[in-house]
């Protein structure tokens, strides 16, 4: 009788196993002819065949947490072929809406697709979406070669996988060895190892630059550079202003939970209210203006030298040429990513 | 950049289904780390202590010193003895000395049950754990499995120490018992039952109590401390109510219920059968999962 009662509680523990897996993988065992990278989600079943694959599109997302509205109405396009730099103060609500992204943390409101998909929905997600949320996400004691062959396991891929992607990242004299061995800059590969597993459409990066030198960053940088040139969609997360400025396309920036500006990088240092100007120093002001067109505006810089906007430099150099007058200085000003950062975000960066 | 030739994936074939591979990788993650063979380090060590300890004791049961004991004290001791070489003593005996060190062992099962679960979150990897599979119920499933194999592998290594030395100590106690006599079997086969339910129960633990260190120590509170409390306070329930079965009724704790389960006989006085034991065991195995699941599919994962 005991014997039976355990047949029973192990066959209704297989039974529920076989029941959840019948629910979410419906006809797997005829679809998965080999991923061909260049062909995004590998002409898997997406319904909405005409969305661009591997678009991201976030629509009124918005996360309560008791008091605090961590992300607010939030809505944003990631397109791909582009990295897109997504920027925010600390406490923003970047790490909340990447979460969201990846079906980690339950929206309070609103959706976010891949592809038109919801993450929770997508076929065997990690050969679509490549994710790295912390550097640190790996078992101190075991290897980063089971680290990555676990998920290699789990995902139904080839143990070998393992080894190409520590190879791919340069960690693969360092495959055999402890995690808790590793400096921050390796742990950041590892994680780039593991979100490569899947050769995934669209990388979501969280950070990816913190830890690592400045040889780690350009390699960091020419990766992403490089997937995106591929038609991969890459969404990084970033504090580095001058880092993101070097590697975006496309600059997304949220504060206070809410979006403050979306575009390409050159349309959002443009969106400022100073376009780029010119500092000039010369011993004539109001005769240089009088030479330049109506457009041209001088407003005093100290030290007697002045901005002029309305005019680029060469204008203002045939100018000054043609009225005789001496410039000893001639400075292309444009605004930099900080700048017009702090300025999009100032007032909205308060610890929350 | 290799990026665009991988023979590895180009092999890949989304092989296996979900279920299985998900509990080989959850077997592996164990299998990865150094705990589970210290786990079976000290089960091994438990395993011949008890032995040692059972052996002592059965022996002095068997033959007790009556040199050493007073006429009263005599008069018991060769009372026990003579109960004890009955063909019920002998099998009695039989199944202590082959379940010997599980009564710890189980706790072993059910720490490793925690940890499934609790490593995920204190290496932080149920991120990437939850985006390989956004399904978290099956993950936790693929995790109860996982833990029950280890539980099971843990009795195994246990059982197979003392299938070794029980016969060669029947045999020097003269006492001539088979092993393969229901009542042997039966305690055995129970204990193997224990070790997988608790832990799964473990899992249950740890999912709802994700603290490594917090759901631990409940754990063992559960086990080990909990079991006199709940004698303690049904012993003061019955001194107020007097009726027998509130002295069988401790069994609802879990930690009762388990000595219930594999005790032959009667665990204790106005004990309930073994099979009370095990329904109570397996139902909170049961609610520990689900409960588990549940938290597990509905928490945010910071």
């Amino acid at each position: 009788m005991v014997a039976l009662l355990a047949v029973v509680v192990l066959g209704g523990l297989v039974w529920l196993l076989r029941r959840q897996s019948g629910s979410d993988v419906p006809g797997r065992a005829d679809e998965a002819p080999p991923q061909l990278p260049d062909r995004p989600f590998g002409g898997r079943q997406i319904s909405e065949a005409q969305l661009p694959a591997g678009q991201i599109v976030v629509s009124g997302l918005t996360k309560q947490y008791n008091s605090v509205r961590a992300v607010d109405n939030l809505s944003f396009v990631v397109e791909p072929g582009r990295v897109t730099g997504f920027l925010g103060p600390n406490g923003a609500g970047k790490t909340t809406t990447l979460r969201m992204l990846l079906d980690l943390v339950t929206p309070t409101a609103g959706r976010a697709t891949i592809g038109g998909v919801r993450y929770a929905d997508l076929d065997q997600p990690i050969r679509c979406v490549g994710g790295i949320l912390e550097a640190s996400a790996a078992h101190q004691g075991r290897t980063g070669r089971n680290h990555l062959r676990i998920i290699c396991r789990s995902a139904g891929i080839p143990l070998a996988r393992a080894d190409e992607v520590l190879q791919l990242v340069g960690l693969t004299a360092a495959g055999n060895r402890k995690v808790k061995g590793y400096s921050l800059g390796m742990l950041q590969r590892l994680g780039v190892a593991a979100a490569l597993i899947g050769d995934p459409q669209v990388l979501i990066l969280d950070e990816p630059a913190n830890g690592l030198d400045p040889e780690g960053i350009r390699w960091m940088r020419d990766l992403l550079k490089a997937m995106a040139a591929r038609g991969r969609t890459i969404l990084v997360s970033s504090h580095l202003l001058s880092e993101v400025e070097l590697l975006a396309d496309d600059l997304i920036i949220i504060a206070a939970g809410q979006l403050v500006a979306q575009g390409s990088v050159a349309s959002v240092l443009q969106s400022m209210a100073h376009g780029s100007r010119i500092l000039v120093r010369t011993p004539d002001v109001a005769k240089l203006m009088a030479a330049l067109d109506g457009d041209a505006v001088a407003t005093p810089a100290g030290n007697g030298d002045v901005y002029i906007s309305g005019a680029d430099a060469v204008a203002i150099g045939d100018a000054a040429q043609r009225a005789g007058i001496a410039i000893h200085q001639l400075i292309t000003e444009r605004p930099d990513l900080e700048g017009v950062f702090l300025e999009l975000t100032r007032g909205r960066a308060a610890i929350r | 950049m290799t990026l665009l030739d991988s023979p590895a994936l180009a092999q890949a074939r989304g092989t296996g289904t979900t279920p299985v591979r998900l509990i080989r990788a959850e077997i592996m993650k164990v299998r990865s780390t150094n705990t589970w063979w210290l786990f079976l380090l000290g089960i091994v060590v438990f395993t011949a202590l008890a032995l040692w300890s059972n052996g002592v004791s059965h022996h002095y049961e068997l033959y007790p010193q009556l040199n050493t004991m007073s006429g009263a004290g005599k008069a018991q001791a060769l009372a026990g003895a003579a109960r004890a070489r009955t063909h019920a003593g002998l099998a009695k005996i039989a199944s202590n000395m082959m379940t010997s060190g599980q009564f710890v062992g189980v706790l072993f099962a059910m720490v490793i049950g925690i940890l499934v679960i609790t490593n995920e979150f204190a290496h932080r990897t149920a991120a990437v754990t939850f985006l390989i599979t956004p399904h978290r119920a099956v993950v936790v499933m693929a995790k109860l499995a996982a833990a029950a194999c280890f539980g099971a592998l843990f009795w195994l290594a246990s059982t197979i120490i003392n299938l070794g030395v029980t016969p060669i100590y029947l045999h020097s106690q003269h006492a001539s018992v088979s092993l393969t006599s229901w009542i042997v079997i039966r305690s055995v086969s129970l204990n193997l039952v224990a070790f997988v339910i608790w832990a799964v129960c473990g899992l249950g633990l740890g999912a709802v109590i994700r603290s490594q260190i917090g759901s631990v120590l409940a754990g063992l509170a559960i086990y080990l401390v909990g079991f006199a409390a709940v004698e303690l306070i049904f012993h003061l329930i019955y001194n107020v109510y007097r009726h027998a079965w509130v002295l069988g009724a401790p069994v609802i704790a879990p930690a009762v219920a388990s000595l219930v389960m594999i005790t032959p006989g009667r665990a204790f006085a106005h004990a309930p059968p073994q099979w009370a034991g095990l329904v109570v065991l397996a139902g909170y195995a049961l609610v520990f999962a689900v409960i588990g699941t549940a938290v597990t599919c509905r928490r945010d994962v910071a």
